[in-house]
């Protein structure tokens, strides 16, 4: 892509020749050619070290999706069939990928963290390309990239853009971060990431938040076999420190009660707009109000019964694939879940109905 | 100098989880003062603070204060923009 702030009349060459072209030019071209392309790349460099300082919090590079885009990431591929899945130990450093232990088709390495991230990382690619016809998070099969042993005693686990880390936790306030709900959360960072983004913080943070919960819950659930009635419904169920007082880091069912401890207070989140928590931490509090949508949308699976990664789960992926607002509010995104469940399941469907009644109890009009 | 770090985010979202730690760097062997000198170097700090961040879901966000005899220094610094060897000496620390 070239904009015109770019183009310049000196250097018309600069809106066509990509920069691989460029740096041939810069080698081999006479003293002229080779300066001006020298020249160009410069620029080119610079271009991008621009771009990649607005595409900040989660926003991928921009690119238009189309409605072509999503019907392509929603009907299935060919040669879906397989994850192309590398699990790296970090030897509890910072650097990333760190050193490559177990590739796609090895044998268990008899490393629990590494082995849990590959078994997982399966469970989660499944979901996607057989559930909703995805190849992989970027939907054209890139490879599942993943580090365990992050760093020490690290309290954490994150999406970076191009793979997953987690952190072994510090055995007090966490235990480990190897769970199939959390690694499935933040693989749908990178889904969502992929599928237009949306900006980290404020509402369309706390939508990233919760529809990567949503996600992860849904891999779980699919990988247990449990109905609606039957899922607990929680983020990271078993994840914090023996001495903690908490089932998990989060409820889809419960927001607000999934731990309540002397070190860790109460679970923060809520579960309706009347108690939106406005903050400046945590990216205008991404992991609190996450609640909100979280509990929408365990509400309307309730509403519906039986499994919640089928009609609910294709309703809110095929929302994502739709959505093309990185921006969007919470308002936005319980919009366009109802788009998607008009054309899933038709208009004046009882789902529609059900759809609308779980985001009214959460105080979201649609 | 003294070094204050204090952490929040991540994928918890728990304050208490994250590390608060305050280190006097005279207070350290030799090796690790001369490390911790060069690493918190507040003009060097700055400059990571200019970085672009790049993708931020779910990382940490560092505030690091660095006091000398002369004044007191504060920088936001994302995870993504601390390179690794200095996370690796935040986490030795
Ligand atoms: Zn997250």
């Amino acid at each position: 892509m070239c904009f015109s702030l770019h183009c310049s009349h000196h250097h018309p060459v600069a809106c066509i020749v990509p920069p691989y072209m460029l740096r041939v030019m810069a080698l081999r071209g006479d003293p002229r050619t080779a300066e001006m392309a020298r020249a160009l790349l410069k620029q080119t460099e610079k271009l991008r070290d621009e771009r990649a300082e607005l595409n900040r919090g989660g926003l991928p590079p921009a690119h238009p999706i189309s409605g072509a885009f999503a019907t392509a990431a929603v009907s299935p591929a060919e040669g879906l069939c397989c994850p192309d899945r590398r699990i790296h130990d970090g030897q509890h450093k910072a650097a990333l990928p760190g050193k490559l232990i177990r590739s796609e088709g090895d044998g268990p390495t008899g490393i629990p963290d590494a082995d849990t991230a590959y078994d997982a990382a399966g469970q989660v690619f499944s979901l996607f390309a057989k559930e909703y016809g995805r190849n992989s998070l970027d939907g054209e099969g890139m490879p599942l990239v993943a580090t365990v042993h992050h760093r020490r005693d690290y309290n954490n686990a994150f999406w970076n853009g191009t793979q997953m880390a987690y952190g072994t936790g510090d055995g007090k306030v966490f235990r480990t971060f190897l769970e199939l709900s959390v690694i499935g959360h933040e693989m749908a960072h990178g889904v969502i990431q992929h599928s237009g983004g949306l900006i980290y913080e404020n509402q369309s943070g706390a939508l990233n938040e919760s529809i990567a919960d949503v996600f992860g819950s849904l891999a779980l659930q699919r990988a247990l076999g449990q109905e609606v009635h039957q899922a607990d419904w929680l983020v990271g169920r078993g994840i914090l420190g023996p001495g903690i007082n908490g089932a998990a880091l989060r409820s889809m069912k419960a927001p607000g009660t999934a731990y309540s401890d002397d070190l860790l207070g109460q679970d923060p989140q809520p579960w309706h707009m009347d108690h939106f928590v406005a903050t400046s931490d945590d990216n205008g509090g991404v992991h609190i109000n996450s609640g909100i949508p979280n509990h929408a949308f365990y509400l309307f699976c309730a509403y519906l019964g039986g499994r919640a990664w089928e009609l609910p789960g294709r309703i809110w992926y095929r929302a994502l694939q739709t959505l093309n607002n990185p921006m969007a509010s919470f308002s936005d995104w319980a919009d366009q879940t109802m788009d998607a469940a008009i054309e899933l399941a038709g208009r004046g469907s009882i789902e529609t109905v059900m759809l609308r009644r779980a985001w009214k109890l959460v105080g979201i009009a649609i | 100098m003294i070094i204050e770090i204090a952490a929040q985010g991540g994928f918890g979202g728990i304050a208490a989880a994250n590390l608060h730690k305050t280190i006097d760097v005279q207070d350290q062997p030799e090796q690790m003062r001369q490390d911790l000198c060069e690493a918190f170097e507040p003009d060097q700090l700055a400059r990571l603070a200019r970085q672009p961040c790049g993708d931020c879901a779910d990382r940490l966000t560092y505030r690091i204060t660095v006091t000398d005899d002369r004044r007191t220094r504060s920088f936001t610094l994302r995870e993504a923009q601390i390179p690794p060897d200095m996370l690796d000496l935040i986490d030795q620390m």
